[in-house]
């Protein structure tokens, strides 16, 4: 195929592309979900300002955790550290038992949860001052969108959003956690050896 | 191939809903009244670009439940960032400059790229069978097997027309880049395109 072919042909293909649909209609009313979180008079701008700022700090706190962590890893020199290998599957389990209602964590995550937390005040406690602070600081970053998440759910249990919010700001406290867990160990090992 | 390519949305059955002088001075209207917090104006506002929206999302993520959650998500927040709205770009212009930043946020969140759980083109419109009809669906399908960046550039210039500089202002990217990923994507659309065609 020559130059002019191949000239041609892209002229062909940007203008089939400039005839493809740029309207498609959702199998579903997206409205009412946007419409749910849309501040409205007497349900204050406050839910979806509150999750607004709850996702930014969730946001800020994961990217906040993951530079701490990346500078403890720095500063002490440790090896590249293997992946985490895929931790407890996070549940939701509704009390009513109907979606949209109060959520429960699932045990399976409830005990993994204790358990690093548990370990991972041991851990902190390997840490020089300033990284102990650093680390402590993010994680009290996450809980506190947590806590953020969960009033705001007080208020609006239906909140898909909401929901959504919480269960990943969850997952990033849980990843952070176990970030912690595997630097201080792989710590530990090379400080055997 | 040629008559692959050269199917015409005509022939596809799809139409754009014309956007007469009358639609937008009624668009005007509904956008003065959400500015005040009127959120059955901002409803007349959805129904009237959701398509429109919902078409970019899809083809931005190849993911229809991530498409949803970005339409709902860049309704929001269009909603909260509606009185920034000064009216110095067209309306549609300023909504798919909001889905554009929320999809590529959601996208670097989540990296839901990998899990693609049902393909654009199982959902768009199948195009009708006037002349040659496969070749739209075929440039449907090639264009949701692009890499992500190159697919972003190619949906927002080749498709919705927007020139380089829109397009490199809306990904965040330099004007160059773009230049360079939609060469990459009309090689790759070609390579693709060609090898289905021999």
């Amino acid at each position: 195929m020559n130059e002019t072919d191949n000239n041609n042909f892209d002229d062909e293909l940007m203008a089939a592309a400039a005839e493809l649909a740029t309207e498609v209609t959702p199998d579903r009313d997206l409205w009412p979900g946007i419409e749910q979180a849309l501040p409205h008079p007497g349900r204050p701008a406050r839910t979806v300002w509150n999750s607004t700022w709850a996702q930014a700090a969730a946001v800020l706190l994961l990217v906040g955790g993951s530079s701490g962590v990346t500078y403890l890893a720095i500063t002490e020199d440790l090896s590249p550290l293997p992946p985490i290998a895929g931790g407890p599957t996070l549940v939701f389990e509704p009390v009513s038992g109907s979606f949209g209602s109060m959520y429960n964590l699932g045990p399976d995550y409830q005990d993994a949860r204790r358990s690093l937390a548990a370990t991972v005040d041991e851990e902190l406690g390997r840490l020089t001052a300033e990284e102990r602070n650093e680390v402590q600081k993010n994680i009290d970053v996450i809980r506190a969108a947590i806590e953020e998440i969960n009033k705001a759910l007080a208020a609006e249990p239906d909140n898909a959003l909401l929901q959504k919010l919480l269960l990943s700001t969850y997952r990033d406290e849980l990843g952070l956690m176990m970030r912690v867990d595997k630097i201080t160990s792989a710590a530990m090992r090379r400080g055997d050896i | 191939m040629a008559a692959l390519l050269t199917a015409t949305a005509a022939a596809a059955g799809y139409e754009a809903v014309p956007v007469t002088a009358e639609s937008t001075t009624e668009e005007h209207g509904w956008i003065r009244k959400a500015q005040t917090a009127d959120s059955a104006a901002f409803g007349s506002l959805y129904r009237m670009h959701v398509d429109r929206v919902y078409g970019l999302c899809l083809r931005m993520t190849g993911n229809v439940a991530e498409a949803e959650d970005c339409t709902q998500d860049a309704f929001i927040q269009a909603w909260s960032k509606l009185n920034n709205f000064r009216g110095e770009s067209a309306f549609s212009t300023w909504l798919h400059r909001v889905a554009v930043n929320t999809v590529l946020g959601r996208m670097r969140k989540s990296r839901r790229e990998q899990d693609r759980i049902r393909a654009v083109s199982d959902v768009l419109p199948a195009p009708e069978t006037i002349g040659d009809s496969g070749g739209l669906r075929d440039l449907e399908q090639a264009i949701d097997e692009l890499p992500s960046g190159a697919r972003h550039v190619f949906v927002l210039h080749a498709v919705y027309g927007y020139s380089h500089d829109e397009t490199s202002d809306m990904l965040g990217i330099a004007a160059g880049t773009s230049k360079a990923q939609l060469h990459r994507a009309r090689r790759l659309l070609a390579q693709q395109l060609k090898t289905e065609c021999a």
